[in-house]
């Protein structure tokens, strides 16, 4: 009787050991989804997008990226021009975005009264979830005539355009992260610089921006990689052009991730595959900037209070 | 010379200060710009049709049984051997109104299958007879006198949003349904079981990663695997798995955050009592951390909803409601990818800012609800 009662629970308690068990592997194998994504992206876009170059027939990798013109059709694949066009789009949106991001950001945190943050802040999320496309509606009802009316070159659909709209769609990123890390300066950072006999601006400046800087980098950087992989709104207002570099902020410009979008749904073959050679240079530009962004993260999460 | 520097500084505060004002004032200009142009160019274009009716014209001959003994009244746009009112329309005839007890309601296909017919639909052909060729008195006359099962070939009129609406929410259940129990089990695995090594660092790393990778990267990677080699060709499950990859560092780590935020002394008291690991998580942490996972659920669906160049590669851009998870009748365009398409290949913004109306609204209502379920969870917690 007694014996029999204990093997029972040895039983149960085996079967218990080892649901443990099985579900410890689940979570881990769930874990592991990530990581096994990752790779598979990498190697199937790259096993993809590097083929024109190799065997027989191999189209030259020099000329690939050192090349003005794109035309499928005429065998011409070179997508210098649209490197330099991301880059500028890019850049300017950095330009553009950081301050005013930067200055909103220490609006809500240092300036506003919170009932105005109340507001502020939920209209910033929104502005964060707006779909691109909306945002690319917005750039060719609005953005692109207005550029048209100022344009020496007749067409509103230019580099300035895609500027513009990059530049609202990086500011709720910029915004956000700089607001936080803002507000995790520690409070006895702006009693000292008031004791100093600072102004509440001069504090701002001096001391809490300065010490916020890591946050406002990594927000930076984070922009940047959105900036360079938007598609959808930029290729609404962007021109692609077929060959060219950007001679002026009116320019049509064609950036990476456009060149992709637009012509896939009817690519085949070789076409297809360089398509898939445009997303292997996009990919690579956005590797680097994701190592940054993990080597800051990184950094910020040893500096202690800067989240 | 005091004074003077006082006053520089002054000047410069003031300056700065106005630079700040100014940059809010831009940001927030923007954000009304855009709304304003959006409800601008997309609210006359919203009305019920717009909401209820499909994306195109869909022309479908049906059988009737006419009640041939009430045939012959006089009331003149009534057909009361069908139980409908029609009028006229251009070279055909709309119905108005459909009595309760009408037979067009029993109305079959050439399938045989049923097809109920509607008010606004159009009655083109009667039997053999196009309504094209002859006069609206005509039409009605011939309709009002024939008895019998009669052959009709109706046109519903398209023009609205529902196949993207209902393609949108298959997507959406099916992206969370494949990437709600991966993200929320990893997020267990590194909050709960994890020991700092060389496993987590690389599942951090590859989550990191994958949240910044751009969704046209992931949509040449959904074509590649999931379209091409796995051959599903354009349906909602390659696209549902191409933006579950998409969402996974998303719901990992906002249900890692509600994971840390359940205190210790919960796990510890659990133990305690004896409870084996899974059980404290089973019936502790996760219902502890259910808001926070919520939340992580509301942002994903708002990250769905908001996608699309993830989606034109793997589930087209076809208007339809889709019949399966796979092949051919199973290509579906959601909300966004319909409304790129509209302004890509036709150039229609006002449509195209009607849906935009439709996806800001959704988008609004989704951060209001992530905003209550955090709020209500603060005050639950005392935290607020």
């Amino acid at each position: 009787m007694m014996s029999k009662k204990v093997s029972n629970q040895n039983k149960a308690g085996k079967a218990v050991e080892y649901t443990e068990v099985l579900f410890r592997v689940i979570f881990l194998l769930s874990a592991l989804v990530s990581v096994l994504s990752v790779v598979a992206i990498i190697v199937f876009v790259f096993a993809k997008g590097l083929k024109p170059f190799f065997g027989k027939d191999a189209y030259s990798f020099l000329q690939f990226i050192t090349g003005l013109k794109w035309d499928p059709n005429k065998n011409l694949f070179g997508i210098l021009y649209m490197i330099v066009g991301s880059l500028f789009a890019t850049l300017g949106a950095i330009v553009l975005g950081v301050p005013i991001g930067l200055l909103t950001a220490v609006f809500i945190a240092e300036l506003a009264p919170k009932k105005l943050v109340s507001v502020i802040k939920p209209g910033i999320e929104l502005l964060a979830g707006i779909p691109s496309v909306i945002y690319g509606a917005f750039g060719l009802g609005v953005i692109v005539p207005l550029i048209n009316k100022i344009s020496p070159t007749g067409q509103g659909q230019s580099l300035l355009a895609v500027i513009c709209v990059l530049t609202i769609m990086v500011l709720p990123t910029i915004i956000s992260l700089s607001e936080s890390s803002i507000r995790a300066v520690p409070k006895s950072y702006r009693e000292a610089s008031y004791g100093l006999g600072a102004s509440k601006i001069q504090t701002i400046f001096q001391a809490v921006v300065p010490a916020a800087r890591s946050g406002i980098l990594t927000a930076t950087v984070l922009g940047i990689g959105r900036a360079i992989g938007e598609t959808m709104a930029v290729m609404m207002i962007a021109g692609n052009n077929i060959g060219g570099l950007p001679t002026s902020i009116f320019s049509k410009v064609r950036p990476l991730t456009t060149n992709i979008a637009m012509e896939m749904s009817y690519a085949s073959g070789r076409h297809q595959d360089m398509l898939f050679a445009t997303g292997v240079i996009l990919f690579t530009f956005i590797m680097v900037i994701n190592f940054t962004l993990i080597r800051l993260t990184k950094r910020l999460g040893n500096e202690g209070p800067l989240r | 010379m005091n004074n003077k520097n006082w006053n520089n500084r002054k000047m410069k505060d003031g300056l700065l200060r106005s630079l700040i004002y100014l940059s809010t004032g831009v940001t927030i200009s923007i954000l009304f710009i855009i709304i304003g142009f959006v409800l601008y160019k997309g609210l006359p274009g919203i009305n019920v049709n717009f909401l209820t009716r499909n994306w195109e014209d869909k022309t479908t001959f049906v059988n009737v049984k006419a009640d041939a003994s009430k045939a012959g009244t006089d009331n003149q746009d009534y057909i009361a051997s069908l139980g409908i009112t029609v009028k006229e329309g251009e070279k055909n005839l709309i119905i108005t109104k459909i009595d309760k007890k009408s037979a067009v309601h029993n109305a079959a296909n050439l399938k045989n299958e049923a097809y109920g017919l509607k008010k606004e639909d159009i009655i083109s052909k009667i039997g053999s007879d196009n309504t094209a060729d002859m006069s609206y008195a005509d039409a009605l006359k011939l309709l009002k006198e024939s008895g019998g099962t009669l052959r009709l070939k109706v046109v519903r009129p398209g023009g609205g949003i529902v196949p993207m609406f209902v393609s949108t929410i298959y997507i959406i259940l099916l992206s969370l349904a494949i990437a709600g129990p991966v993200g929320i089990s990893a997020a267990i695995y590194l909050n709960e079981y994890a020991k700092p090594g060389r496993i987590l660092n690389s599942i951090r790393f590859a989550i990191q990663n994958l949240a910044g990778i751009p969704s046209i990267i992931y949509g040449l990677f959904g074509m590649l695997l999931f379209v091409q080699t796995l051959k599903m060709q354009y349906s909602i499950l390659a696209g549902s798995l191409t933006l579950s990859i998409l969402l996974l560092p998303t719901i990992i780590s906002t249900t890692e955050e509600a994971l840390k935020e359940i205190p210790r002394s919960y796990r510890e008291g659990s133990y305690g009592l004896g409870a084996t690991k899974l059980q404290t998580i089973a019936k502790i942490i996760l219902p502890g951390a259910l808001p926070g996972i919520l939340v992580a659920v509301i942002l994903s669906i708002g990250r769905i909803v908001g996608e699309s160049a993830a989606l034109i590669f793997t589930a087209g851009t076809i208007a339809q409601i889709p019949e399966g998870l796979v092949g051919g009748k199973s290509s579906a365009a959601t909300l966004t990818t319909k409304m790129y398409w509209l302004i890509k290949e036709t150039g229609d913004l006002s449509s195209a800012s009607s849906i935009a109306v439709v996806l800001l609204i959704l988008i609004i209502l989704l951060n209001i609800a992530s905003k209550m379920i955090t709020k209500s969870f603060l005050k639950k917690t005392g935290n607020a």
